[in-house]
């Protein structure tokens, strides 16, 4: 009994230990972000809003979060299309191939960033289209397509399947079906997939970084900024980012979970 | 059930499966297939020429500094997965079995939390941390340790490749272990097995699956991560990704790039298809 | 029952090697109340699906008022069908489930709500016209689908075991309803079940299916009574089932001797030949019961085996000693008089016209 009490201390602690570890760079960049020191250490220099005051009078800085923003919501829209269509079509069709081409949309995320950026950037500047915040978002809109397309095919393994074949049934023709029946039905995960998409390619830096020439994203400012020297700025910057994502998750979270406990309270 | 379509062309059905396959080939396997291509190309002048040779493949097979970067990077991806794996081990453990469900439910959030952080930053943020004046050593100075150098050694890299990998690895162990059927593991303790053979005995080899996926995915990360062995590494030994950065930005031999891109894919590729193969062989004997 | 509304000539449907609908023709004519019936994957789901469309025949055609309706797709048809999981609209309300057929078809929005309100009125659901589906109970939500489905003034409905959710005590609150919303719109109701109670007790004609062909048609008495084959007889349930060889002939009847011993069995139109095989059936409410052995022609000695009550009916199960089951229902005061107990001596008899042979299958 009493040793099963310490083991059990200890296995927190443990925890808490891991937690640290994972949490630690997270908080010690907010923490940072205030503090006036150079060099931030501890003891801890001056409560400060310099870096922040900072990057907000850079205009470079402004420039890249409005680029970022373009790419991250275009990414969004595109990958959220391309993973709706599958996602439908692997819920509604069985065809020849199939597995191949679920490879196809799910196989991205596991290849290297820096190989995808390379493969990226050679393909595209032979097309003649590198160099522009597009490149990034063709790049982006592979790479997080898949997630879309999982979450919104979650969804539809959620439909009653004579839910489709009820609206033909009424007189719904099939392109009718898909705009009051498929797509009504999958809007939270559609909305879901948007925000995830777009927190994916916000905080993408190596394709970025190769394809996007002078355009540059923030991700990309800050890889650059630490490639000089330690610059607080770096912290600030990415707490404003980090708040972003975040935002961006929470939203997808509720959107996604509000609805499965809606639909699971039925 | 689906209606039977009739043997003509259905727009409707091509309208919702044509879009990924157009865009897939445009955007993902056409840079792959050209990648391949590339690294038979050959440059002169600083310009790129399409060609068929081998001279790149050759020239970097012959070169030392590939293998040794190549071995490099597997051994250290390697141990940091192994790294992962273990220190994730007992923190999954408790969250799998100790944790109630809305707490286990509350660390997983929070576990994800990390993957929608910049990356970057929190490389920065370790980077700070370990300096050599930085709050590590300046809490170890208090303690009368140190000051240690942590940063562009192999402990530089490692922590960056955890601060990668543990998030997922953890989330990942927990959630296999936690789908264990409780009444196996009761059983053997009712059998009269011991909590320490327990976990050798039945939970590792019940959640053997999601274990192996955990650590291909540690290994992917870790092999692939360019950001850690550059910035809190020192990049003092290149490793592949850094190689491929090295001859594509600043020597302009892209295809030579492609050949380490390539040999990076067939090894991640290799390492997957094994674990997997692992994985299910291992369930299907039982 | 006027003319034929829909025809099923030869149609045949093959999901892959598997034969899900064998060759079947049936006629189903305006007006009626149609129940087609049969154990799980005997192919009543598929025949009714071929009916709206979604599945389509492999060979064979489907008339609807004299037009070849195989090629016609699902939403050009005018076949609203109940789903036996309802299919409503979750992410809509009551009133809009209601209106989705018109709105469908193109009819304004004012008028749409007007016959929705009709209908929400007429199935007494109105006051939840503005609510979630998911707030609704079992019953209410069946009598949305059926608003649903008849606001389109259909004529003909399909029915894909509309009641198999719910409890007891609403299914036949259900069947009244839907009873009497087919005498009063006069169309033609296709009611797919496998439950013989709500089979029997609203459909004009039912439809035995069994292995993906039809068995038998006929009214619900015709099919208590005088099953056609062993299927029916098995299916129906409630039936002695008894197999052997013809002995003799007569003008009037035939002699068949089985294990249990030789029966006389009235001949109706079965021709019969002297040593063929034959089966034939004696429902269990036909059936006497007696201490002593009453001496006449159709009489078997058994045991009792077991009893089971359902309301004031008693069906008790019986065996002889060549193990013959044996079903005897009556009321339950009726059985009082006999006081038996476990493994209690008892003769069974019937009258020669109770007894109703089988086709040879």
């Amino acid at each position: 009994m009493n040793s099963n009490r310490i083991l059990n201390i200890v296995l927190a602690a443990y925890v808490g230990v891991i937690f640290t570890f994972i949490f630690a760079p997270i908080l010690f960049s907010v923490i940072f972000s205030f503090n006036s020191q150079r060099f931030p250490t501890i003891p801890l220099g001056n409560f400060s809003t310099e870096w922040y005051v900072k990057i907000l009078n850079d205009p470079d800085i402004w420039q890249a979060a409005l680029n970022s923003l373009i790419v991250s919501s275009s990414t969004a829209v595109i990958a959220t299309i391309l993973g709706f269509c599958t996602a439908y079509s692997d819920f509604r069709y069985n065809f020849r191939f199939k597995g191949p081409y679920l490879a196809l949309i799910l196989l991205p995320p596991t290849i290297p960033l820096i190989i995808m950026a390379l493969a990226m950037l050679a393909w595209l500047s032979k097309l003649g289209m590198s160099g522009q915040l597009w490149s990034i978002v063709f790049a982006h809109s592979v790479l997080t397509a898949p997630f879309a397309m999982a979450i919104i095919r979650l969804r539809l393994n959620q439909m009653d399947p004579d839910l489709e074949s009820a609206s033909w049934n009424l007189g719904g023709s099939e392109w009718a079906t898909m705009r009051y029946v498929i797509i009504p039905f999958c809007k939270p995960a559609i909305i879901s997939g948007l925000c995830l998409a777009a927190a994916v390619s916000f905080d993408e830096f190596a394709i970025s970084w190769f394809v996007s020439g002078l355009n540059k994203t923030l991700p990309v400012v800050i890889l650059e900024i630490v490639q000089g020297n330690i610059d607080p700025q770096v912290n600030a910057i990415g707490t404003f980012v980090f708040l972003i994502s975040m935002s961006l998750v929470i939203l997808a979270q509720i959107f996604f979970v509000y609805r499965q406990m809606k639909s699971t309270n039925t | 059930m689906p209606i039977k379509k009739s043997r003509k062309i259905d727009i409707y059905a091509m309208t919702w499966r044509l879009p990924i396959i157009i865009w897939q080939l445009l955007f993902f396997v056409g840079p792959v297939i050209f990648m391949i291509a590339m690294s038979f190309f050959l440059v002169k002048n600083y310009r790129m020429m399409e060609a068929f040779e081998f001279i790149n493949w050759s020239k970097m097979f012959s070169k030392n500094y590939f293998w040794d970067s190549y071995f490099y990077t597997i051994t250290i991806a390697s141990i940091s997965t192994i790294l992962a794996m273990v220190l994730a081990f007992p923190a999954s453990f408790a969250l799998a079995f100790k944790a109630s469900e809305q707490m286990r439910r509350w660390a997983i959030f929070l576990l994800i939390i990390p993957f929608f952080t910049s990356y970057l930053v929190r490389t920065f943020s370790w980077f700070v941390i370990l300096s050599e004046k930085g709050v590590v050593n300046a809490l170890l100075g208090y303690i009368g340790l140190g000051p240690f150098t942590m940063l562009n050694t192999n402990f530089g890299t490692l922590v960056g490749y955890l601060t990668l990998t543990l998030p997922l690895v953890v989330i990942l162990q927990t959630v296999t272990m936690a789908n264990i059927d409780r009444t196996l593991i009761e059983a053997a303790r009712n059998l009269g097995c011991k909590p320490l053979s327990t976990i050798w005995k039945v939970i590792i080899p019940l959640s053997k699956t999601g274990l192996i996926v955990a650590a291909i995915f540690c290994f992917i990360l870790s092999f692939g991560d360019f950001v850690a062995p550059f910035y809190l590494g020192g990049s003092q030994e290149p490793t592949l990704p850094i190689l491929i950065l090295d001859t594509t930005k600043s020597g302009q031999q892209w295809p030579r790039a492609a050949v380490v891109a390539i040999v990076m894919m067939i090894t991640l590729f290799s390492v997957a298809f094994i674990g997997i193969a692992l994985a299910y062989r291992k369930k299907a004997s039982k | 029952m006027t003319k034929p509304l829909v025809v099923f000539k030869n149609v045949q449907k093959l999901f892959g090697d598997f034969v899900a609908v064998k060759a079947i023709n049936l006629e189903i004519h305006e007006g009626e109340f149609l129940a087609i019936m049969g154990p799980s994957g005997c192919g009543k789901t598929t025949t009714l699906r071929m009916l709206a469309g979604l599945e389509e025949p492999s060979t064979g055609k489907i008339y609807m008022n004299d037009q070849v309706m195989n090629k016609v797709k699902p939403h050009e048809r005018d076949t609203p069908l109940v789903w036996q999981s309802l299919a409503l609209f979750p992410f809509l309300t009551v009133i809009e489930n209601v209106e989705f057929g018109l709105k469908m078809r193109g009819i304004d929005k004012s008028e749409r709500k007007r016959r929705a309100l009709e209908w929400l009125e007429k199935l007494d659901i109105i006051d939840f016209s503005e609510r979630d589906i998911s707030t609704l109970s079992g019953g209410q939500k069946q009598r949305v689908a059926l608003a649903r489905s008849l606001v389109l003034e259909p004529k003909i409905l399909l029915l894909d075991e509309p009641l198999s959710a719910l409890d007891a005590h609403l299914v036949i609150r259900m069947q009244a309803v839907l009873v009497q919303l087919q005498r009063e719109l006069g169309i033609t109701f296709v009611y797919v079940t496998h439950s013989q109670s709500e089979a029997f007790a609203m459909a004009d004609r039912v439809v035995i299916m069994g292995n993906g062909e039809i068995s038998q048609v006929g009214t619900p008495k015709d099919i208590y009574r005088s099953p056609q084959n062993k299927f029916v007889a098995e299916f129906v349930g409630r039936n002695n089932i008894l197999s052997g060889t013809v002995f003799s002939l007569t003008n009037l009847g035939a002699h068949i001797e089985t294990a249990s011993g030789t029966f006389s069995v009235n001949l109706k139109t079965n021709k019969l030949v002297k040593g063929q095989k034959a089966s034939f059936v004696i429902s269990a409410d036909l059936v006497h019961l007696s201490h002593s052995n009453p001496e006449v022609q159709n009489s078997v000695h058994c045991k009792l085996i077991s009893e089971e009550f359902v309301g004031s009916m008693v069906t008790l199960f019986l065996e002889d000693n060549s193990n013959q089951e044996f079903k005897v229902q009556m009321q339950e005061r009726e059985l009082s008089k006999f006081d038996l107990k476990p493994d209690s001596d008892i003769w069974l008899s019937w009258s020669a016209q109770s007894a109703h042979l089988l086709d040879v299958s």
